[in-house]
């Protein structure tokens, strides 16, 4: 590995505004071969990681970021002043669930699933960019139909949509929750 | 998630759920039933009781509680109804329902996954994701000085007598219609621009004497004058607490 490819990744990472995939490193380093590519962010990420350093190196939404870490959360928003971070409500979070395990998907589907009507919510998500419009159904009214977003992604740490719970998952997580009530 | 008895009423209550599915859903589990075993008439019972204890309606929400609610009823009716073909189809009344609060159920666990990581994503802050610094209110706006006023009505009248145009006639006017008149206008615009309404005078006695008039408006307390910025326009409302329709002679 070449002396320099530490810090080149590093420079890259820190620039990026979005998270840096693999892919786009090796675009940009030619002729690296991958695993050193691999060698040297798993070596940054570690360097990191020493509790000397207030920024860690992470692989979320598909590729690297820089973040702060937890424990220096209060530091920042007093920077920011920012007394509490606004979460995503009750409404959302259950809006963006439908979505995520039903998409592509309309408001009507969204709205029967929940049980209630969910256009609020959804113009939220949308105004937050969690989810985006991606067309229309071919069907009566022509509905617009719904996608959660690459900033969906990032928002929740996840790299791809594979990584939200599977079928069987979600079963135990049932399961747990019905045990902790008895 | 607790369900007391409450002398507060179902809107307060209504709150906790996030809807219709949400609630049934609760009072499967306090019960510790089997989602696809439920005992419609008991759960039925559960339900409307628990609407029953609505002091206020909101239409809006109520309409989809209220949804559920006849569909529990309709079940209850089929599994109660004797049937010809005695069950042929094999088809359980129940299957509609129970198939949306199993998927519901889903949902509502995914939701909690996505809370907790949501929770833990939030300590790590990213620069691209940085909210801005809190700015002052940059529209707040500041009381206007006589000097202000004459300031800014000096102005005008500069690029008024700049325009070109001359007066052929001048009509006479007095205080008190003046007042009558930018009264009337307040009333019906609610808020007019002070620069604007310059603009329409037309000759420097009537523009003189609708800036006395604005003068007097404020000392008097019949209307509020605001500058947002320095040398910018004046925005002039009535006062809310002052009586309209005043005949001001």
């Amino acid at each position: 590995m070449s002396d320099q490819l530490k810090p080149i990744i590093e420079a890259l990472v820190f620039l990026s505004q979005d998270p840096l995939t693999l892919d786009k490193i090796q675009s940009i380093l030619e002729g690296t071969p991958p695993e050193e590519i691999q060698a040297a962010l798993d070596a940054l990420s570690a360097d990191y990681a020493s509790p000397e350093r207030g920024i860690s190196l992470r692989l979320a939404g598909g590729g690297y970021v820089f973040s702060t870490k937890p424990e220096h959360d209060g530091w920042v928003r007093r920077l920011l002043m920012i007394e509490r971070k606004s979460k995503l409500s009750a409404a959302g979070l259950e809006t963006l669930s439908a979505i995520a395990y039903h998409q592509p998907v309309t408001q009507a589907e969204i709205s029967a699933i929940r049980g209630v009507d969910s256009s609020g919510a959804l113009r939220t998500l949308l105004d937050k960019k969690l989810i985006k419009i991606v067309g229309r159904k071919k069907a009566p009214g022509n509905p617009l139909v719904y996608r959660t977003s690459e900033r969906f992604l990032q928002y929740f740490g996840l790299n791809s949509l594979d990584e939200l719970p599977s079928t069987e998952e979600i079963a135990r997580i049932l399961q747990e929750d019905a045990e902790s009530e008895t | 998630m607790a369900l007391e008895p409450s002398t507060e009423g179902y809107q307060v209550k209504l709150e906790i759920f996030e809807g219709p599915l949400d609630l049934l859903l609760f009072l499967i589990r306090k019960k510790k039933i089997d989602i696809h075993d439920i005992p419609i008439a008991q759960i039925t019972r559960d339900y409307l009781e628990y609407l029953e204890r609505k002091d206020r309606i909101n239409l809006d929400r109520e309409a989809e509680f209220l949804f559920i609610a006849s569909l529990l009823i309709y079940i209850k009716s089929q599994l109660l109804l004797p049937r010809e073909t005695e069950t042929a189809e094999g088809e359980d009344p129940r299957r509609i329902l129970v198939d949306r609060l199993v998927e519901y159920q889903k949902i509502k666990a995914v939701s909690s996954v996505l809370r907790d990581r949501e929770e833990e994503q939030l300590l790590h802050w990213r620069r691209t994701f940085l909210p801005p610094l809190p700015e002052e209110d940059p529209l707040e706006g500041m009381d206007v000085s006589l000097f202000n006023l004459a300031e800014a009505f000096f102005l005008i009248m500069k690029r008024k007598s700049a325009g070109d145009f001359r007066v052929i006639k001048g009509r006479e006017v007095t205080i008190g219609e003046k007042m009558t008149e930018l009264l009337g206008l307040l009333e019906r615009e609610s808020v007019i621009d002070y620069k604007d309404y310059f603009e329409t005078q037309e000759s420097l006695e009537e523009a003189l004497i609708s800036f006395f008039c604005l003068l007097e408006l404020i000392k008097s307390f019949r209307v509020i004058a605001v500058q947002e910025e320095l040398f910018q326009t004046i925005k002039v409302w009535l006062r809310k607490d002052f009586p309209r329709n005043p005949d001001y002679e």
